[in-house]
């Protein structure tokens, strides 16, 4: 019951690894707090000088880091999934990774709120948010979902460890007891929860996808389809990192799992993929086919302009690739194509939130000349831009960079303390 | 909510001189129309709007559009080439996009229907710049670029990382003297006025020369008007 029982109990071997961290994840602190840093000093820097050191113009003013956030709101779609799905639907083979999904969740939320910091151009007036919140903006919505989606999260994971923390005496376990009658009473809880998570999952991205679809500027955004197109580029790239962590953390002994639960997952992931390549075919049909002025514009960019590249990457690599790599039986039984379908999967969506924001911003709208006034002074030259081919900065990359660096540290931490297998004592 | 600009100091005479603008109701609509016979594309008004609002290089709230290839090129209407210009600032719709999706409320409406800017509210998400289907919004990126290392304007300049537009001279009608743009224009193709008075001279123009609103099928309800050439002006 102590926690001196349970290290008695661990063989010799754990506790001597226990004693002194391994080089490789020294290493890896090493790097990741590297990166951080670099960040930092690259924030400080565009704190100092403005925004004029991203990419970002007046024609598009909306880059990376908006980006990221909704990249990451995508990505912590897994967690809750995998959770209150297993637990409505009774889908129990997820139990094994249910504990890593959760955590995965609260880190990939948290991380997109991160994103929305370095994107402001006031970031030390962001409390202005909560003090003078205007309720008729999708981006206060956002806030608000954002918010209550963390604190589910981070609900969950701690409900799901912390049997294990307090039988290892873990103060993370708040002094409960990992009695027989808790551990029924936090089925109980989760159990609701799950009521409250599942439809607070599914708003998540419909609030962010509101974001842009309600907006009467743009017609290639302004779609009732947005919000379903969200939620499942969010289901794909969501369980497609859980499956990615799941496998880096069964290697290195965290997680324990057969392979059969990765082919299920994996084939899950192709029915992800296949709903997901039919909202795009639904979206994009329906925009290019009457040729009408509202669209015409952005469509000629994403199938025949500067965008097509992108958007071939996003039909090609990131849905039929991978859909067909999990659609066979015979090859999603192997570890490894599932893990590159993920892969795939996840760089896709990247791709594909790209081409909604960057091309649907690529020119202006009035699109009469001189254009708009992009916002640097050149002299000689015209300050006036009638297209935009938006590629991020250094310092935006080194900000996201620093971003996701910050993030693997808190992921890895948490994998440190919490136990994510049943039963395991926090290391 | 008190107005967050304000003039610096009163009007200097010389400005002053200009455009009163007279009697007017106790609750006026302001709005205003453009006449796209009478503009020659000559850029008075977006120059002097620069130079009224200190707005740094760059950086433009009013600009005038040509309707051909390229900036001061005709256009090929049923056959025959015409040069047209559109001068574009913010249309200060009822309905203003911008206004429901600030987070913060920074920009809003004022009784008088002008959509405003509090800077110093501002948190520069740039969502209002992404909501306005007109793109007259800018930014300021950064530290601003002015060709005199002294202050030009009648209002106080914006930080650094906020959005700045067009105010339709708030520091101006507040002083009863009508925008800039308006009195500076050398073809008198500007005219400001009270939009609910069916007695005004804007009024009674949008209505003898059938003003239009710039894509009013979005329904943002503008208050500019745009008055369409009757001569056309074929080169």
């Amino acid at each position: 019951m102590s926690a001196g029982a349970t290290h008695s109990a661990a063989p010799p071997a754990v506790r001597a690894r226990r004693s002194r961290p391994p080089a490789a994840l020294v290493a890896w602190f090493g790097l990741l707090l590297l990166i951080f840093i670099v960040g930092l000093v690259a924030w400080g820097y565009q704190m100092r000088y403005g925004l004029s050191v991203t990419a970002l113009d007046n024609v598009v003013m909306w880059g990376q880091y908006i980006l990221f956030f909704m990249f990451f709101v995508g990505l912590s779609a897994g967690g809750l999934i995998v959770a209150s799905a297993g637990r409505l639907f009774g889908v129990a083979r997820f139990r094994p990774i249910v504990r890593l999904a959760v955590l995965e969740a609260t880190v990939a939320i948290m991380l997109a709120a991160l994103f929305l910091l370095p994107d402001i151009g006031r970031s030390e007036r962001v409390w202005h948010l909560f003090r003078y919140p205007n309720l008729t903006s999708p981006m206060i919505w956002d806030i608000a979902i954002v918010t209550i989606y963390f604190s589910l999260s981070a609900v969950y994971t701690w409900l799901y460890t912390r049997a294990d923390l307090a039988r290892a005496g873990s103060p993370i376990a708040l002094g409960t007891s990992p009695s027989e009658r808790s551990a029924a009473r936090d089925d109980r809880i989760k159990g609701r929860l799950a009521w409250v998570a599942l439809p607070a999952a599914v708003l998540l991205h419909s609030i962010t996808a509101w974001i842009f679809g309600l907006q009467i500027s743009r017609g290639f955004w302004y779609s009732a389809l947005m919000a379903p197109l969200f939620v499942s580029s969010a289901l794909v790239s969501g369980l497609a990192l859980v499956i990615l962590l799941a496998l880096v953390l069964r290697r290195l002994r965290r997680l324990e799992f057969d392979d059969g639960l990765v082919a299920y997952l994996g084939g899950l992931l192709g029915v992800f993929i296949a709903v997901e390549a039919f909202f795009v075919l639904c979206e994009t049909l329906t925009a290019a086919y009457p040729g009408a002025a509202f669209e015409s514009e952005p469509m000629r960019r994403l199938l025949t302009g500067p965008y097509l590249w992108f958007f071939a990457f996003e039909i090609v690599v990131g849905l039929l690739i991978p859909f067909l790599m999990l659609a066979r039986r015979r090859l999603r039984e192997s570890v490894g194509v599932v893990a590159l379908a993920c892969s795939f999967a996840i760089v896709g969506i990247y791709v594909h939130r790209l081409n909604i924001v960057l091309n649907g911003l690529s020119y202006p709208l009035m699109d009469l000349p001189p254009g708009v006034a992009g916002g640097d002074y050149a002299p000689i030259s015209s300050s006036f831009v009638t297209s935009y081919f938006y590629v991020p900065s250094l310092v935006e990359w080194l900000i996201v960079g620093g971003v996701l660096a910050f993030g693997g540290l808190v992921f890895t931490i948490a994998t440190l303390v919490l136990p994510l297998r049943e039963g395991d004592a926090p290391h | 909510m008190p107005d967050p600009v304000s003039p610096v100091d009163a009007l200097p005479p010389a400005s002053r001189a200009y455009g009163e603008i007279g009697a007017r109701s106790d609750a006026p609509r302001w709005g205003m129309v453009v006449d796209q016979e009478r503009c020659v594309g000559c850029w008075s008004c977006a120059v002097i709007c620069k130079s009224e609002n200190d707005i740094p290089l760059g950086m433009w709230w009013n600009r005038i559009l040509s309707e051909g290839e390229a900036l001061d090129t005709p256009a090929r209407v049923a056959g025959r080439e015409e040069l047209h210009w559109l001068p574009l600032a913010c249309q200060h719709c009822d309905n203003a996009p911008c206004v429901k999706v600030c987070p913060v409320g920074a920009t809003y409406r004022r009784a008088d229907g002008v959509v405003m800017m509090d800077n110093e509210r501002c948190i520069g998400c740039r969502y209002c710049m992404i909501a306005c289907p007109y793109g007259v919004r800018v930014f300021n990126w950064g530290a601003p670029d002015r060709p005199t290392d002294f202050d030009t304007g009648m209002v106080v300049a914006r930080p650094v990382g906020t959005v700045e537009k067009c105010l339709l001279c708030v520091h101006r009608i507040t002083d009863g003297q009508i925008p800039s743009c308006v009195w500076s224009c050398p073809e008198g193709a500007r005219v400001f006025g009270d939009l609910d008075d069916p007695t005004s001279r804007i009024a009674t123009l949008i209505r003898d020369r059938e003003g239009t609103r710039l894509l009013e099928d979005r329904g943002t309800e503008p208050k500019v008007y745009y008055l369409s050439p009757r001569r056309r002006r074929p080169l």
